[in-house]
């Protein structure tokens, strides 16, 4: 109960982050600072599918709404990764880990896993993003570069983002 | 029970994100200008894909009433030729009150009387055997009567022997009992044709004069001495020729018609037959 209470706290904290990082830390227009995908990746598997869709969909609208954006464009990439989650972590971590429970955790799966994950999540979130901010305007060069450049970025701040959404790895 | 479980989850969670996805969207939509005409592009190319499509389906399924209305116009080009075949331009197109009302059916005669020409469809037709047989949609209410000619822009298909009210039951030309007056050329000797009783495309002219000179490929056409089938109608090509008793030609003759593909035919009724048929019963 006490671990639920922590990991609502320490998420609504993260999505609070997440609105700071939107509305201060631009650091290049080719790198997008999102912690997102981590955050839904690390909410418990024995949340299902739908209400881990809704959660995605709740915090996306929370974070488009109060941080300088267009809305809906956070929506609509986190929605995806809240689908593909449970599949996904099933499919590089086997049935153990879903039949726990348990939050997704770098120490329930080896850190190759655990970036594997990310990876996988990140990629689904940054395509859509970048797609869909674009608007099929900017050129694909931008785009790739665009991509790329958060990918890698993003990637070492989620392993940092899944760590503290944890209490138990620390 | 729990695959069933499992497959309604399934679902369930499809149509939620759909749901979510589509709301996001909206808002996205509504809240830039760029995303705004982007999201109406990818909704246009995709009503343009679903429409293409259901246009698709709903031409195929189409077919059927689009096959009758290019029969129907095709039947009156032909009609149209024929009259300029006669030198006059105008065509009589006549709609009988009858057929009209049953059918929409197009009835016309040609510029000089002698012909009345109606389209029909054929219901049923047998290819594969010596004595084959037709029936067409088209019956006593529709003015048929028993010794009219079926033809076809490309050939003569048979003659109506039996009428029944809605229906007609044909001699096919594919009867080795069945002769059609034949000439080569429009101007050359006069034989009569038969089915080979053989081939689906292959007949026989008979009675051609062996003093005659015989081309390969020569166009052969109807002779318009029958009091079933009017003049020129083109039926095949000459092939190969051999002297039969040292008397006559009996030459092989390629048919135009696709007997196998046929649907559309005419139904062609000579105006005069009745007084001819009087005057030779009289003699």
């Amino acid at each position: 109960m006490k671990a639920n209470q922590n990991f609502s706290a320490i998420y609504i904290l993260l999505a609070i982050a997440q609105m700071v990082i939107c509305n201060y830390f631009r650091i290049s227009p080719y790198i997008s600072v999102t912690v997102l995908p981590a955050m839904v990746l690390c909410i418990p598997l024995k949340i299902n599918t739908m209400a881990s869709m809704l959660i995605a969909f709740g915090t996306g609208l929370a974070v488009d709404f109060l941080a300088e954006g267009i809305i809906g464009l956070n929506t609509l990439a986190l929605v995806p990764v809240a689908l593909i989650r449970q599949p996904l972590l099933k499919a590089i971590m086997g049935d153990e880990i879903s039949d726990k429970g348990n939050p997704f955790n770098s120490r329930s799966a080896s850190i190759w896993k655990t970036l594997l994950a990310v990876t996988v999540v990140y990629m689904v979130f940054l395509s859509i993003y970048i797609l869909a901010d674009g608007s099929g305007v900017r050129p694909f060069w931008f785009n790739a570069a665009r991509f790329a450049a958060s990918l890698a970025c993003d990637g070492i701040l989620a392993l940092l983002v899944i760590h503290v959404l944890n209490p138990n790895d620390r | 029970m729990v695959r069933n479980r499992k497959t309604f989850s399934t679902i369930f969670n499809a149509a939620i994100f759909i749901v979510l996805e589509v709301a996001a969207l909206g808002m996205l939509r509504s809240n830039g200008i760029l995303q705004d005409s982007w999201v109406m592009k990818g909704a246009h190319a995709f009503y343009a894909y679903v429409w293409g499509k259901t246009e698709s389906i709903k031409y195929y399924f189409s077919l059927q009433k689009e096959n009758a209305r290019l029969a129907e116009e095709n039947f009156n080009l032909a009609c149209k030729l024929r009259d300029c075949g006669n030198g006059i331009a105008e065509c009589n197109a006549l709609q009988s009150g009858a057929a009209h009302e049953a059918d929409s059916a197009s009835v016309a005669e040609d510029s000089t009387g002698r012909y009345i020409y109606r389209q029909a469809e054929i219901v049923k037709i047998s290819n594969n055997r010596q004595h084959n047989y037709i029936i067409v949609d088209k019956g006593s209410e529709d003015g048929v009567t028993p010794q009219s000619g079926i033809i076809t822009g490309q050939g003569v298909i048979g003659i109506i022997d039996a009428v029944s009210r809605h229906y007609s039951y044909g001699i096919s030309f594919k009867n080795t009992g069945m002769t059609v007056s034949a000439r080569i050329g429009k101007t050359g000797p006069v034989g009569s044709l038969v089915w080979d009783g053989a081939n689906t495309d292959g007949a026989l002219l008979n009675e051609i004069p062996h003093h005659i000179g015989i081309e390969s490929g020569d166009t052969v056409y109807t002779s318009g001495f029958s009091s079933i089938f009017p003049p020129d109608i083109p039926l095949g090509t000459t092939g190969e020729s051999r002297i039969i008793n040292g008397a006559t030609y009996e030459i092989k003759v390629r048919l135009f018609e696709d007997f196998k593909a046929l649907r559309y035919v005419t139904i062609v009724q000579n105006a005069g037959k009745d007084e001819i048929s009087d005057l030779v019963s009289k003699q």
